[in-house]
């Protein structure tokens, strides 16, 4: 549990004193916000609606690739992941530090990122908001763990910018589909869809037990 | 090599067998011969969902008892499943475009099944990147491991969407009309030979190039 909390709170110190992965995330964000307000057309209609959310989930999907490339990049200086290989510690509990740290950068993230959607598409999440929030950040749970696992592995290979949305993007499709099937249904019927809510959670408890479990092959020298 | 000249010798046999069965196997009143593709594209799903399960249990084997072996059989499953899954994704638009009119459509089956071959093209191409050859058996098994969550999802993707697909039905025990049974468990059986075949070959290709990596190094 110490092992847990000493990684959690250092990569949340280091990110609050740098900012650098969650500045990216959120400019990059923000201009994809930007970019489909003119692909999508001037104005939003009633038709437009339906396909908004899957809009916005692209955007924070897209945003979390870029913090996720940075995520054992700071690992590699000094060849710190080597010290993290040979800590005498349950590196399960190494992970779970690395991917709760990141699953809170990137539940940040997509709050910022959909107050611009909503000032952007004239959305109204306020009368919604605590049912959105948790599918935020039931998204950011499945998107961290599957995202912290395949960064150590992609940070050692040769072409790790490519590689990582290769790997991570279509197994995180159940993820997308939950999230996006819970918006929608909060944004257009008002209330909580269960199935993609059911679809979120078994994704994550899924992706979760695997990670923690495999993680210690993927630091392994 | 018995098990390669085996499953080389019951592939020779079976796939002529099978080609006639085909020929001979009645006319869909309502498809035409269109259906006929059934014989090709089912019989090539089991073989990818065999190749990508292999893969994952070979990869697991691997990680557990650190054997080299135990590697080249998890590479070669994904390698060959990859290649009846393009199978798949090649002959399930010809029946479309012949019985739906169009090419594709974004139905749960078609699309999970496109997302199952891209992700062991992605399990293809993390070994390929990822220089040191121990490293790349070690990675490619947590992400075979991670791949097989898809397959029962892609599985009992008509039944999770209650019906509400385009795709037809899995199969089941009366499903096939008079006279079709017969070339429909031949292209099972042929699949699975020809699969059990190019595994081999390629496991003893791995086997071969790492012996002459070894002497190289040495």
């Amino acid at each position: 549990m110490n092992t847990f909390l000493i990684i959690l709170c250092k990569d949340l110190m280091i990110e609050w004193r740098t900012r650098a992965r969650f500045a990216s995330m959120l400019i990059f964000g923000v201009l994809v916000v930007v970019i489909f307000y003119f692909a999508v057309g001037v104005t939003v209609s009633e038709q437009k609606t339906h396909f908004i959310p899957g809009l916005l989930w692209m955007a924070i999907l897209f945003a979390s690739m870029i913090g996720l490339n940075r995520s054992f990049a700071l690992e590699m200086e000094n060849d710190a992941i080597s010290g993290l290989a040979l800590a005498p510690t349950d590196r399960g509990f190494i992970f779970l530090g690395k991917a709760s740290s990141t699953a809170i950068l990137l539940f940040s993230n997509a709050v910022l990122i959909s107050t611009c959607f909503s000032m952007g598409f004239g959305l109204s999440l306020l009368n919604i908001i605590w049912p959105y929030l948790g599918t935020c950040a039931l998204a950011s749970i499945g998107i961290a763990t599957l995202g912290t696992l395949f960064s150590g592995m992609t940070v050692r290979t040769s072409h790790q910018e490519i590689l990582l949305p290769i790997l991570l993007l279509p197994l995180l499709v159940p993820v997308l589909l939950g999230a996006v099937g819970a918006t929608t249904s909060l944004l257009i019927e008002q209330e909580t869809s269960e199935k993609s809510l059911r679809l979120l959670v078994v994704s994550d408890a899924v992706y979760l037990v695997l990670s923690f479990l495999t993680f210690e092959f993927v630091l392994e020298e | 090599m018995i098990w390669l000249r085996t499953t080389g010798w019951l592939s020779a046999l079976l796939v002529p067998a099978y080609l006639f069965s085909v020929y001979q196997a009645p006319v869909d009143a309502i498809q035409g011969v269109a259906q006929k593709i059934l014989y090709v594209h089912v019989p090539c799903a089991f073989a990818a969902y065999l190749g990508f399960l292999l893969t994952a249990i070979f990869g697991a084997f691997y990680l557990a008892t650190n054997k080299r072996h135990h590697d080249h059989l998890a590479a070669a499953a994904a390698e060959v499943g990859v290649l009846f899954c393009g199978l798949v994704i090649v002959s399930g638009p010809i029946w479309a475009k012949a019985t739906w009119g169009h090419w594709w459509s974004w139905d749960l089956r078609l699309t999970l099944t496109l997302l199952l071959f891209l992700i062991y093209v992605a399990y293809l191409l993390l070994r390929e990147f990822t220089g040191d050859s121990e490293r790349a058996a070690r990675f490619s098994a947590v992400y075979g491991i991670a791949g097989l969550f898809v397959i029962p999802i892609n599985y009992f993707a008509i039944d999770l969407a209650g019906g509400r697909t385009m795709h037809p039905e899995n199969l089941k025990g009366d499903s096939l009309g008079s006279g079709m049974t017969l070339p429909f468990l031949l292209g099972v059986a042929t699949a699975f030979s020809v699969f059990f075949y190019l595994w081999a070959k390629r496991v003893s290709l791995r086997v071969a190039h790492a012996r002459l990596e070894a002497r190289k190094r040495s």
